[in-house]
């Protein structure tokens, strides 16, 4: 089933991002349709993970605009910023950036409970995103006793806790086993094919041929190539 | 240099610029110790040392005893008596009355001493201008020397009521205060001596029943009326450093409190030093630091703010200390600080900043290289967890309980933390509660409400307009004024008490003497003549005690009175007695001040533009409101209050950056997935405003005890007696706010660094990670 449609979800015009006498992205343009998995590749400092920064609002641009699910980036302060990754984006992280000190299920009620959502509905939202992600039975056990798939999936439900527009992956399957790779992986594509959009940020090209509907190649922090997938199984 | 401790150096060298916050955090804790600290030693030692010095160098005469010639030869007074080391004398003693056509000189008695030398073997006075007399009209005046003031008396000529006229030839003074001045033996012969002085230095006189019970040998096998009477050296000490004896209790317990609180947030700052410098220790020991040249690094990393901090705070120290140091000589010896005192500070801070850091910097030498470059030395995982998990499900916003949370992760820095804020806390509470005892006393003292105006009599020898109407119509016209409520007339005259060399102030009373608003602590208020009320301060220097009797001489008159009671007031040589007292010894005397109640809404202005129409020789002066004593010690009170908690909010700032510091990550995370920039300051902020509310509810009764034994210690060293309602001043309206003071310091404390960690930027952290 095709969930895209027309509307953008990421618009990136001739963005330049430098820091100091290093560019880092060079004029690059991106567009992003809702409902598409976009997979970006390209060379260890080719400009990927400012690109992800720049659509999460984690940073600014230089130059040129970026706008996501029809918000300017550039129109908004610190606060701003802080509330539009609360409502648009979700992000996963190669290190799955959990709280130590948390369990797993207050891990991903914390996007809900950070909105104002009371305590006790932000759990039963993560429970909800837990039972779907076949973690349900660990939601009380705290991050040190996780598998690093099992963290990943946490990290995924935190991610999608307030059904956000987009959801950013940074090497989502680099610090897990084949295994948990996969499995990550096949949660991703599930993810899609129920009309989520994912932008995802790897040098894998095995995961980015399962899971990406369009392949966008960096070099340079410019964008040299973009190739429409056909998913293989 | 050899090459290690070069090593070492450039390490600690680096270590310190990197730490720069952590580093001025330091010093300026440890600045702020030694400067409350400095004052403290430096009154410790300044109440007792300098008079024992000057004492001991000038030969001071334990006992000064006045004897009835009468009663007594000379030869039998210079006979050697048992458990006397020294005597000199006898010296003849007369008292003469300075008339009141002196422009240098007060009117009033004073007690000249005929001696042929500044010498001897004891009392060896200190001519430190002029000469000492050597023939007839010649005198030598009693007066402090420390800076010279008086000088200006050399050459003086002034009269005296019985009849001779003296100039002024030398200025001296006399560590046992002997006598007022100095005449030759033939010059004190003419003047028709009363009494004859003898100085005593005794065999045993380190306490007052050693010196009671070496006069007692003295006069034993002596006529009973043949002393008249005596004074102790410990009375003159006592008297010399009453002023800075009533500081020294609340300044040693600020003292305490503040280094105290020094070494919790030095062992804070470098155990967090040593936490958030992991990575550089294991850098260091990979490059071939030896575990030993690790705790040298991060020792020298503490000694260098602790060094500058304790050097620049005993500088302040010095200086802070100087206006209280001047009152403790009272102008008869220069108080200065003793070098030991700058030399345990300057040594003693820095090697406290050293000892607080051994410990964190010995787990330096503990950790293994290959973790500290691994992983750091994170807090262990889910220490504090189930303290966050019960909170998490709190119904608090997330941003208020990750924050409560917080603390728990670090419980040992959360411990020190809190410490440093409960003494901040009781600092404050201590603070308010001597500033209520101070207030309460301040009024007290000057009778706030009680008399509204003070109406001088002008005085031609102070160019002065005399007024037109006589002592009694004054006081009439006064009461008829508009306005005026009720009118007290008093005369300030110089006294004796008979027998004693040293003068006394008396205040003679007349008319609403009882609405003058004076705190009687003991016994009753005057009620006719024949009666004294006297400060608790008098009776205590003397000995003396509600219901004792009173001889007072004014030249040859005398008067007997009764002690009927004790006033509350500090004033060592005043007593106070109705004006039918004073008839008895100067039928004469005119009042020299009315004091005035107004009616309530009467305004002062008007009344006293009254009085000068009326008479142009009347003086009328506003009552002053404010307390000298009141306002320096709740001065001094406030500015160690300010630097204390200062400290201790130091501590907080210091505590929340080695947090932010170390929870980066989480902090990048939280942003990261939607937390505000106010929220994680809201976050940060809370974690130790819960900590500031415990250390304000714990700082509480620590305040209070201080309190407890500061003013009693001070009134005592002061001489005072205080009402119950002085001390007891903590009633429910102060006790509510003051735990407030823990979240006050802490807040303030926190909210730079959370400011600071609520504008990290995540990419940089999350790319760090």
């Amino acid at each position: 089933m095709d969930t895209r449609d027309e509307r953008l979800v990421v618009r990136l015009g001739d963005v330049r991002k430098e820091y100091g006498a290093t560019t880092a992205l060079d004029g690059l343009s991106l567009r992003v349709r809702a409902g598409e998995a976009v997979a970006v590749m390209g060379p260890s400092g080719c400009g990927k993970s400012t690109l992800l920064n720049l659509i999460a609002g984690l940073d600014r641009p230089t130059a040129g605009t970026v706008e996501v699910d029809g918000q300017e980036l550039g129109a908004l302060n610190e606060t701003g910023l802080a509330l539009f990754r609360r409502r648009r984006v979700g992000m996963i992280f190669q290190f799955f950036n959990l709280i130590e000190d948390l369990p797993a299920l207050d891990n991903a009620a914390l996007a809900a409970q950070l909105t104002g959502t009371p305590a006790r509905q932000a759990r039963d939202r993560a429970l909800e995103l837990f039972d779907e992600l076949g973690i349900a039975e660990r939601a009380n056990a705290y991050p040190a006793a996780l598998s690093g798939g099992e963290r990943q999936r946490v990290a995924v439900a935190r991610a999608l806790m307030n059904r956000p527009a987009l959801l950013l992956a940074d090497e989502p399957t680099g610090a897990l086993d084949s295994r948990s790779g996969e499995q990550v992986m096949d949660l991703l594509i599930d993810l899609n094919q129920i009309g989520q959009t994912l932008l995802i940020v790897t040098h894998d090209p095995g995961l980015a041929a399962r899971c990406a509907s369009r392949r966008v190649e960096l070099r340079d922090g410019q964008v040299v190539a973009e190739q429409s997938l056909d998913r293989t199984p | 240099m050899s090459r290690g401790a070069g090593a070492v150096w450039r390490a600690s060298r680096a270590a310190v610029r990197r730490r720069g916050a952590q580093t001025f955090v330091l010093g300026v804790v440890v600045f702020c110790s030694t400067v409350a600290i400095v004052v403290a030693l430096g009154l410790l030692e300044s109440v007792s040392a300098p008079f024992e010095r000057a004492f001991e160098g000038r030969r001071g005469a334990h006992v000064v005893a006045s004897y009835d010639p009468a009663e007594v030869t000379a030869a039998r007074l210079g006979a050697r008596a048992p458990g006397v080391e020294a005597a000199a004398g006898p010296f003849a003693q007369a008292v003469v009355t300075v008339a009141g056509t002196s422009e240098h000189l007060p009117p009033g008695p004073l007690t000249v001493v005929g001696r042929p030398s500044p010498g001897g073997p004891v009392d060896r006075v200190d001519l430190w201008a002029g000469r000492w007399p050597a023939g007839e009209g010649e005198i030598v005046l009693d007066r402090p020397g420390a800076d010279r003031f008086f000088s200006y008396l050399l050459g003086v000529r002034f009269a005296v009521r019985e009849g001779h006229t003296f100039t002024v030839v030398g200025l001296a003074s006399s560590v046992s205060r002997s006598a007022e001045a100095w005449v030759t033996p033939g010059q004190a012969a003419a003047l028709g001596p009363s009494t004859a002085q003898m100085l005593y230095r005794l065999d045993a006189a380190a306490t007052d029943a050693d010196v009671r019970a070496g006069t007692a040998a003295l006069t034993a096998g002596l006529p009973s009326g043949a002393l008249l009477g005596w004074q102790s050296y410990l009375t003159v000490k006592r008297d010399a450093g009453r002023t800075a004896a009533a500081f020294l209790p609340f300044l040693t317990a600020f003292g305490v409190l503040g280094l105290v609180v020094a070494v919790l947030i030095v062992a804070n700052v470098v155990s967090g030093a040593v936490v958030a410098g992991s990575r550089h220790i294991g850098v260091l020991k990979a490059l071939g630091f030896t575990p030993n040249q690790v705790v040298a690094v991060y020792l020298t990393m503490v000694l260098v703010p602790a060094l500058a901090g304790g050097a620049l705070g005993t500088a302040a120290g010095a200086v802070a200390a100087r206006p209280l140091l001047d009152d403790v000589g009272a102008g008869v010896f220069t108080v200065s600080i003793g070098p030991w005192v700058y030399a345990a500070t300057l040594a003693g801070m820095p090697a406290v900043a050293v000892l607080a850091a051994l410990v964190p910097a010995l787990r330096a030498h503990r950790l293994p290289a290959a973790r500290a470059i691994g992983a750091g030395v994170p807090a262990a995982p889910g220490r504090g967890a189930r303290v966050q998990r019960l909170l998490a499900g709190a119904p608090l916003p997330r941003a208020v309980s990750l924050g409560l949370g917080l603390p728990f992760g670090r419980p040992g820095r959360a411990g020190l933390t809190l410490a440093a804020v409960v003494l901040g806390a009781a600092t404050v509470t201590l603070a308010a509660g001597l500033s209520l005892t101070m207030t309460a006393y301040g009024q007290a003292a000057q009778r706030t409400g009680s008399v509204h105006t003070v109406v001088h009599a002008g005085q031609a020898r102070n160019h002065q307009t005399p007024p037109r109407h006589g002592d009694a119509e004054i006081e009439a016209l006064l009461r008829g004024l508009p306005g005026a409520v009720y009118v007290t007339a008093d005369a300030w005259i110089g006294l004796h008490l008979t027998g004693r060399s040293q003068p006394i102030t008396g205040r003679f009373l007349r008319g609403d003497s009882a609405t003058l608003g004076e705190t009687v602590v003991e016994g009753r208020w005057l009620r006719g003549p024949g009666e004294v009320v006297a400060p608790s301060a008098f009776l205590d220097k003397r000995g003396l005690a509600v219901g004792d009797r009173l001889s007072l001489s004014l030249g040859r008159a005398r008067a007997e009175t009764t002690i009927v009671g004790a006033t509350m007031d500090g004033a060592a040589d005043l007593i106070q007695a109705d004006w039918r007292t004073l008839t008895a010894l100067a039928p004469d005397q005119r009042a020299t001040q009315y004091e005035v109640r107004l009616a309530p809404g009467a305004d002062t202005g008007t009344y006293h533009a009254a009085v000068r129409a009326a008479d142009p020789g009347l003086y009328p002066v506003p009552k002053s409101g404010t307390d000298p004593v009141t306002v320096a010690v709740i001065g001094f009170a406030s500015l160690l209050t300010v630097l204390l908690g200062t400290v201790a909010a130091l501590g907080v700032f210091n505590t929340v950056l080695l947090d932010a510091r170390e929870r980066r990550r989480d902090l990048g995370v939280l942003k990261s997935i939607g937390m505000t920039p106010r929220q994680v300051t809201v976050m940060m902020v809370t974690s130790m405003a819960a900590l500031g509310a415990a250390g304000g509810l714990l700082g509480l009764p620590v305040g209070v005890a201080a309190h407890r034994l500061v003013v009693p210690a001070m009134a005592d060293a002061a001489g005072l007696a205080l009402p119950e309602f002085m001390v007891d001043v903590w009633r429910a309206p102060l006790l509510v706010p003051l735990p407030v003071a823990g979240v006050v310091i802490a807040v303030l404390g926190a909210l730079v660094p959370a400011r600071s960690a609520a504008r990290l930027t995540i990419a940089a952290v999350l790319r760090d990670e």
